[in-house]
């Protein structure tokens, strides 16, 4: 990302003391979103980071433990199980919610009478806290909810979240219908980039609409797609609240998810030290798939 | 009718097509055949029934207090029908003061978020200063940090200058915000320098031009950045549950979560969060436009 | 890069604020010379807010009146995640004089409490039940002066047994694997056994584990509980959910109460629950008080309320002066009979002997026990409740499970 700014290089004593003021008022207007910045974003996440190689409990006492914590997480199995939760949530609701915000964005994007209307309902889980919602998807997917009863006849009633199997696809459930209205939406954005003449051109060809998805719409949206890919990974990744309200972890651990594992071992346990290094995993696990991203994009461009 | 019209001159990160005018009658040979209408809306609505469901039930089960529920019985709106559980939980719990500080953590947020992200925005675009590269990058590097990372160390930060449990104490640490920042500065980047020169050459000072000349034409930017600002602090959960420790100081989300744990009757926890979802739908439904919009036009697709 | 000053400026605001909050241990009232000023943070134990608040203000003023030295404050915080809000403001130092903590918190903020010892006068020292004085005491340190105790036997329905078609009431494991089957006949469940992750074990796992007279902790502060005993319990109730004589919701899930099998009559006996809780669904008439179940032995748990004096107070003896007397026989008195909980004094006459059901629970009060306090009782928790739940699912043997769940403890019990 280059500056647009494009004036010729200072030369008089005039336009230097014209660059130097206005550098000066750039420090000033850029200084108090920065101070916050410093105050609330670098300074917490060094110590956070810091706090990983320490144990700091409850009365305050900070003792040094050097790499111990990562040993201990390592070591941890339910560490790699709340890895390979995250990774098997997101494995499932990120396709999931990029198919889904894709067939629905083709559905409403053209002008008719319930576009509109629709769009505001795809869009209303969007909006909607899921600490509010969770008690209506606890009684959703409980023994005598509406979504027993409807899988019933296919074998799967009773409680999906007191089945260690299918609790991870109720959450995946739960985090598709949050998000899916957000990709929808940007999809619709990208997808009204498409010169229509360009798919009226294909109709004409003969093309019919798998055809023209595949040949125009798709290759157009390509960027959209990886960019929503990333946040919802980014998202799927951090997935907290549909567990903190609906399964709190279990059954048996099996909906644990890594941001419940930091929750949990610092908040319920009192350990901020080990609950520094799962973050710092966390971070570093972040950082690789956005790398991942500006890789497979800056390919694209 | 639809906000089908492209976005007016938003920078985007990469060019953007406008489609030219076609003759009215090629329009005709995309839109679907009859039977594809009808196919549209089948599934349209099918999925419209899924997404609004959940809502459906929980306000049709907050007006069924004390009842077991049942299939499909309870979820019919109409039958055994009563607001008791609304009396309960309007009377019984906070939720008018939790609401008040949702709506103050909310709004109070959105314009210090707005104003501060344009500054610094504006300066990332079109000034130079030294550091600049570095420091807007390590702004963006934040966004990758996990908020849960930093919410011990900021917790007693807050703590040590006095902050818990207060208004300011609440609303200061979210107020820096990069993602906020960063759309700020794509989007004034595409505005063209010689407005700015004009002024500037007319003698009129920096934060003159920042409020008189910049801000203004930020409008659509600003509008899309403060709703979702506006909804993410409304939602906002883990930290109002941190630094808040008293009934009075809860928001809408920490205040209906406590009430999970106080066994309350599902009927009334519905309640409770009906109350709580209510004004965001509202607002919703009012400003749904500019939503809509705002999401489609600011290239937040990237 | 070179550093410009505006860097540098930066980066020592960034280092004030941070030594600003590092050094958060000496915030805190600066009360006036001769003038203590004692806070107090207090939870809803008596549900209806006004009759709490009332409480608090009369003995507040009572107390006031005769130490005019001392000014009392409270704050009454909802039960939910009142851990982190405790455990964060007590690391910031922005903690209160006096709290209320039951037993596990006791032991889980053992290094942030004062002890009474010293504080609390020897008389109502003496005065404690035995059993609750030593659920309120870690390593020789009495850590809160008690406030309420309860007590958690069993309770039977009596309408669900008519219906199953059973007369007599179980008084052994065996009994009750006598009986499971004729409840599941009808469709009922023989007991409630909630085993989400947020339910304590002290009121589902930990009495079993007693009643078969094993431990939590060994006395050497070891896990105590993968051992015969502790695999007999979980095989005990493990049993009877393979047989369907639990209700499989509440293995994994919390719904609101009165969705629950148990409130709707479903189910047999019960030992978590309170009459309270139970006597709106079931009916007066229908609940059975009882004896805990006998494994080896007849065990029943009982929480103890304490307040708490923390050692960050600056008003240590104003605390532990407002802590006696509000906890004292006549002025407690009140706040158990509207909270339905139980006096920890043993001197006192029996409060509810009016009432059958609560004056039947009353009896129990002084056998009850909250078993091994030991600092890391809640982390274990943590570990072992998922493992039983795997166990109650079947997807691991009860000796599986309780192995698994002691060696996940081990780093915990190493700190």
């Amino acid at each position: 990302m280059t500056t647009t700014t494009s004036t010729a290089p200072p030369k008089s004593r005039v336009a230097r003391v014209l660059a130097r003021r206005e550098a000066r008022v750039a420090f000033l207007f850029v200084l108090p979103a920065f101070l916050l910045f410093i105050a609330f974003r670098f300074g917490p996440t060094i110590a956070g980071v810091g706090l990983s190689f320490f144990a700091y409990d409850i009365s305050g006492e900070i003792t040094f433990k050097g790499l111990a914590n990562f040993q201990r997480m390592v070591a941890d199995p339910l560490f790699w199980r709340a890895l390979g939760t995250t990774v098997l949530y997101t494995v499932f609701a990120v396709p999931i919610s990029l198919v889904l915000s894709t067939l629905l964005a083709l559905g409403v994007r053209r002008a008719f009478r319930g576009a509109r209307f629709f769009r505001s309902i795809f869009f209303l889980p969007v909006i909607t806290s899921l600490v509010l919602a969770g008690s209506i998807f606890v009684w959703i997917f409980s023994g005598n909810g509406p979504w027993s009863k409807l899988m019933a006849p296919l074998g799967l009633g009773g409680s999906w979240l007191g089945s260690t199997v299918l609790v991870i696809p109720a959450i995946v459930i739960v985090g598709v219908w949050s998000r899916f209205g957000y990709g929808m939406m940007i999809m619709i954005a990208a997808m009204q980039d498409i010169p229509r003449e360009l798919e009226e051109a294909a109709l004409m060809d003969g093309a019919n609409s798998w055809q023209r998805f595949r040949s125009i719409i798709l290759p157009h949206l390509k960027p959209t797609v990886f960019f929503l890919a990333v946040i919802e990974t980014t998202a799927a990744f951090q997935v907290f609240d549909v567990i903190y309200v609906m399964t709190q972890g279990g059954p048996a651990n099996a909906s644990y998810s890594l941001v419940y594992m930091l929750y949990d071992q610092g908040f319920k346990y009192f350990d901020y030290g080990y609950a520094a290094a799962i973050g710092v995993a966390l971070f570093v696990m972040t950082l690789a798939v956005a790398l991942i991203q500006r890789l497979v994009i800056g390919k694209q461009k | 009718m639809t906000t089908m019209t492209p976005p007016q001159a938003q920078p985007l990160s990469e060019p953007q097509t406008i489609p030219t005018p076609t003759r009215n009658r090629s329009f005709r040979a995309l839109e679907p055949s009859r039977a594809g209408i009808v196919i549209r809306w089948i599934w349209l609505s099918l999925a419209g029934v899924l997404a609004f469901f959940p809502f459906y039930a929980m306000v049709v089960l907050s007006l069924k207090p004390g009842q077991v529920v049942e299939l499909p019985g309870s979820l019919i709106p109409w039958q055994d029908v009563s607001f008791a559980s609304y009396e309960q939980v309007l009377s019984g719990q906070n939720i008018l003061g939790w609401l008040g500080n949702t709506l103050i953590y909310s709004l109070v947020s959105v314009v210090a978020v707005l104003f501060l992200s344009a500054l610094a925005g504006y300066a990332f675009a079109k000034k130079r200063f030294a550091g600049k590269e570095v420091m807007f990058w390590s702004f963006l590097a934040m966004v990758m940090v996990p908020f849960h990372v930093t919410l011990i160390p900021m917790f007693i930060l807050m703590a040590g200058i006095g902050g818990v449990d207060t208004y300011w104490g609440l609303i200061l640490p979210t107020l820096a915000n990069a993602q906020a920042v960063f759309l700020m500065r794509q989007f004034i980047q595409g505005l063209p320098d010689d407005l700015f020169e004009a002024a500037r050459i007319d003698g009129a000072g920096e934060f003159r031009i920042f409020l008189r000349i910049v801000l203004p034409l930020c409008k659509p930017i600003l509008a899309t950045l403060g709703i979702f600002v506006f909804l993410w602090h409304w939602n906002d959960f883990l930290w109002p549950l941190i630094i808040a420790k008293s009934n009075a100081m809860f928001t809408l989300t920490v205040g209906i979560s406590s009430l999970q744990q106080q066994n309350v009757p599902l009927s009334t926890m519905l309640a409770g969060s009906v109350v709580a979802l209510a004004p965001i739908f509202f607002a919703y439904l009012i400003a749904q436009r500019y939503v809509q919009e705002g999401v489609t036009g600011t290239g937040i697709k990237g | 890069m070179r550093v410009s000053k505006f860097t540098a400026l930066a980066a020592g605001a960034a280092a004030i604020a941070l030594l600003a909050g590092c050094s958060a241990g000496s915030g805190g009232g600066g009360a006036s010379s001769g003038e203590q000023k004692v806070t107090v943070w207090l939870y809803p134990v008596i549900a209806d807010e006004a009759t709490h608040k009332q409480f608090w203000d009369d003995t507040i003023a009572a107390f006031e009146k005769d130490h005019k030295d001392i000014t009392v404050d409270y704050e009454i915080f909802p039960w939910a995640n009142r851990d982190e809000a405790l455990q964060t403001a007590i690391a910031a130092g922005k903690g209160p004089d006096l709290v209320y903590l039951i037993p596990d918190q006791l032991a889980a903020y053992q290094k942030s409490i004062q002890p009474l010892n010293d504080l609390l006068s020897k008389d109502r020292q003496d005065e404690l039940l035995p059993n609750v004085k030593k659920s309120a005491t870690i390593d020789g340190d009495l850590l809160g002066a008690p406030i309420l105790t309860s007590a958690l036997p069993l309770l039977c329905n009596a309408a669900a047994f008519e219906q199953a078609g059973v007369t007599e009431y179980p008084k052994t494991w065996d009994d009750v694997r006598e009986i499971a089957p004729k409840f599941t006949e009808k469709g009922l469940y023989v007991l409630n056994y909630p085993a989400s992750p947020e339910m304590t074990l002290n009121m589902t796992y930990y009495p079993l584990l007693w009643q078969a007279g094993g431990q939590v902790f060994t006395k050497d502060g070891d896990v105590g509980f993968d051992s015969d005993e502790g695999e007999a319990a979980l095989s005990f109730i493990t049993d009877l959910a393979k047989d369907g004589a639990l209700d499989p919701e509440a293995l994994t899930t919390t719904v609101p109460l009165e969705q629950t099998a148990v409130a709707q009559g479903k189910v047999g006996c019960t030992w978590n629950n309170a009459v309270p809780e139970v006597e709106p669904f079931w009916g007066a008439e229908n609940v059975k008080v009882l004896p805990p179940l006998t494994g080896k032995e007849s065990v029943a748990y009982g929480t103890v309320g304490s307040l708490s004096v923390l050692k960050a107070s600056k008003a240590q003896d104003a605390a532990a002066q407002f802590a006696e007397y509000a906890t004292s026989a006549d002025v407690v008195k009140p706040y158990l009979l509207a909270s339905g909980f139980f006096s920890a004094l043993s001197d006192t006459e029996p409060l509810y002997a009016d009432d059958p059901l609560l004056g039947e629970v009353e009896k129990y009060v002084p056998d009850t026990t909250v078993g091994e306090l030991d600092t890391s009782s809640r982390a274990l928790m943590g570990v072992l409740a998922p493992e039983i739940q795997a166990s109650l699912l079947g997807q691991k043997s009860p000796a599986d499970a309780l192995k698994d769940a002691a060696t996940a403890a081990a780093p915990l019990l190493n700190k």
